[in-house]
């Protein structure tokens, strides 16, 4: 145990917690809203999120030409290229989630099929995506170019405000909220929340079900898109397995938050954060999973539906 | 025990004392015109550039070997196990039960090594690894070990731990110790056998990280709170490489440093500015510091390497072991494992090599350090 960590980096652990977090948060959401119109956990969002980040190095790599030993860019150019990388990965991220959603979802639904068997193609998706892309890396990590200087706007108290660690938790709430508007008041927000409530009722009401599913699918990976730029920008890496321990974190944060609520993914994600920053500070990282996974058997045993209920709950508000 | 089992073991191990004894005799062995070796390490997956850096040297060695037209001509076949212990598991059977397979040059990762001993054991295929380091693989108390067949030319982490924390330490006024390991067979073992010699230093903590985690900022926070100035990691380069961006980008100034699991040569590549500088251990000199200008231009037009990688050497003494025996006119696997055992070698550079009893080299062997410079890892001096 190691407690001067906690009297010296409070905030530094503070502000790499909610960065961490508001990136789980945002790969949650592709989780939250599925489950929230199907009932069912896309597991195949973890390699939407591999397949996110290698976007991102094709987009800065090989579309606009920076090496990964390229100078850090200024001005318009960074900010352009960064501009072009995020919106590359949130497209590609949402096609492809269309695409599972066609594939893996609605034929078997249009036959009937049970749940479990959207589960298990889904999963079979999952496997597909990670090993086509371990065989066109050859299981090789990749560097991304480090086009973003690491400046600093300064230290408060121990906490470093870096440029990418508060492009981690500035966009990722801006996101919230653009999409917490879009569900409670735009029409086709009001379409998914009608179809999450009761998919019969929706549909007598002449809502196009298909087309919601696959609306809900499209915004999961636009997030996940997010997601993926944020950590590539971040961590500058990225390897054919890593949806793997991305997936299990932001899984977890939806389902400590209340799978299917929207605003539950993103409190989720920032507990799930600052708990793994703050077990790893004092406890030694070797007990970061440990902690985590016990606080969120604890809190199921007291809330079954997590921190914010489940969809339907939320939904109604 | 089962009796059945011990009595066909019996039986089978007399077969093969028998088989060895005729086969080895120099009437059949004239009969034998080539036998051939196996090459076992990473040649695909997240660990490649490891035996891509080995293999060349014992190519190069039984190229040279073949080339002088001896009666019993050399081949040589890879065996990719991608330093998985678990992929070693399922392609060391089928090694084994290659007639023609003599002997194993390999593997180059402690895991494949453990995992490959159950086939090979049973098969009595002799192994000499050019870079397997853990300490129980050779341990006599240890379950796992690989005796009688195991061999290494190369000193365990024993060795290389001590040695590691000697270099990191180097010219470092008052040195605050930070140890962080992996958790792998090969991380935590380096780490625990550096513990002592640190603890005799100056530790001020230690941290063990899972691998595949991408956030390490926290740890950096740690080692910033600790105030400590030299930082040593017990793992792999991927790893090493987020590891020391966070704590370069989060401000750290004082030394990092690796064992022989971070000296790939992607591992500049992968770290970016954070590699400046940081210093590495192998249990290896670089092969060309062995040559002469005419074996480095003969090398490098076998091979098609420019410049022989990490453990080339290691890779080209464990060939010449090999080598050796065969030319002794051991063309069996009984015949050669009882060469292997009881002769004296020569290596890379006229060192001598002789395995004791757990197949560790007697009297040990050099670990040279290494920096990284302008985004290349140099040889600097004997850690």
């Amino acid at each position: 145990m190691n407690f001067s960590v906690v009297t010296t980096q409070f905030w530094s652990l503070v502000l790499q917690g909610l960065a961490l977090g508001l990136i789980y948060s945002l790969v949650a959401l592709g989780y939250t809203m599925v489950y929230g119109v199907l009932r069912l956990i896309n597991f195949a969002n973890s390699e939407i999120f591999m397949l996110g980040t290698f976007a991102v190095l094709w987009v800065e790599i090989e579309l606009l030409g920076h090496p990964v030993a390229a100078k850090p860019l200024g001005g318009f150019e960074l900010v352009y290229t960064l501009v072009i990388a995020l919106v590359g990965s949130m497209i590609a991220c949402a096609v492809l989630a269309v695409i599972v959603e066609l594939v893996a979802y609605r034929r078997l639904r249009a036959r009937g099929a049970s749940r479990l068997a959207s589960l298990i193609s889904a999963i079979g998706v999952s496997i597909f995506l990670m090993e086509t892309m371990r065989m066109f890396t050859e299981s090789r990590p990749r560097t991304a170019p480090r086009l973003l200087e690491k400046w600093s706007f300064g230290e408060i108290a121990g906490a470093n405000f870096r440029i990418d660690t508060m492009l981690a938790i500035v966009a990722p709430i801006i996101i919230f909220v653009i999409l917490d508007q879009f569900v409670n008041r735009s029409r086709l927000g009001k379409a998914i929340r009608a179809v999450s409530l009761s998919e019969e009722n929706a549909k007598l009401m002449g809502i196009n079900i298909n087309r919601v599913i696959s609306l809900t699918f499209l915004i999961g990976g636009l997030t996940t898109g997010a997601a993926a730029f944020l950590y590539t920008t971040v961590y500058e890496n990225t390897v054919f397995n890593v949806g793997f321990n991305m997936g299990i974190a932001a899984f977890t944060a939806a389902v400590l938050g209340g799978i299917g609520n929207i605003r539950g993914a993103f409190y989720g994600g920032l507990a799930l954060g600052m708990m793994e920053q703050f077990a790893s500070a004092v406890l030694g990282s070797q007990w970061k999973a440990v902690t985590v996974f016990v606080v969120l058997v604890l809190i199921l045993l007291f809330k079954p539906n997590g921190l914010f209920g489940e969809a339907v709950q939320q939904t109604r508000t | 025990m089962n009796k059945k089992i011990v009595s066909g073991l019996a039986i089978a191990a007399a077969t093969t004392l028998a088989l060895g004894v005729v086969v080895a005799s120099p009437a059949s062995a004239a009969k034998k015109t080539s036998v051939t070796l196996a090459f076992q390490g990473p040649l695909t997956g997240p660990d490649a550039q490891l035996g891509q850096d080995q293999f060349p040297g014992a190519e190069w060695a039984i190229a040279l070997y073949n080339a002088k037209k001896p009666a019993v001509k050399i081949n040589l076949i890879k065996a990719d196990s991608q330093c998985d212990g678990t992929v070693a598991a399922n392609i060391a059977p089928g090694v084994a039960a290659n007639k023609a397979v003599i002997g194993v040059i390999g593997t180059s990762c402690s895991g494949e090594a453990r995992n490959s001993f159950p086939a090979y054991k049973a098969a009595g295929l002799t192994m000499v690894a050019p870079s397997a380091s853990a300490v129980s693989l050779s341990d006599p108390k240890a379950p796992d070990r690989g005796f009688p067949i195991f061999h290494r030319v190369v000193a365990h982490d024993g060795f290389q731990a001590p040695a590691l924390v000697r270099y990191a330490t180097k010219g470092v006024s008052s040195p605050k110790i930070y140890l962080v390991d992996d958790q792998t067979t090969y991380g935590a073992g380096l780490i625990k056998y550096a513990l002592a010699p640190a603890k005799k230093i100056g530790v001020v903590g230690t941290d063990s990280v899972p691998r595949g985690t991408a956030d390490w900022s926290s740890v950096a926070s740690k080692v910033k709170a600790s105030s400590a100035n030299v930082v040593i990691y017990g793992g792999y380069t991927v790893e090493a490489a987020k590891f020391f961006k966070a704590l370069r980008d989060g401000g750290y100034t004082g030394i990092l440093a690796a064992g022989d699991g971070v000296n790939t040569s992607d591992f500049p590549d992968l770290a970016g500015k954070a590699a400046e500088g940081v210093r590495l251990t192998a249990a290896d000199v670089p092969f060309d510091s062995l040559l002469t200008a005419a074996e480095l231009a003969s090398f490098q037009k076998i091979t098609g390497v420019k410049v022989p990688g990490l453990y080339s050497a290691t890779a080209y003494n464990a060939a010449q072991v090999f080598i050796t025996c065969i030319e002794m006119g051991k063309l069996t696997r009984p015949a050669i494992q009882s060469c292997v055992n009881n002769t004296t070698f020569t290596g890379a550079g006229g060192s001598k090599i002789k395995f004791n009893r757990y197949g560790d080299i007697i009297g040990g062997a050099d670990v040279g350090g290494y920096l990284v410079k302008n985004g290349k890892i140099i040889y600097d001096a004997i850690a």
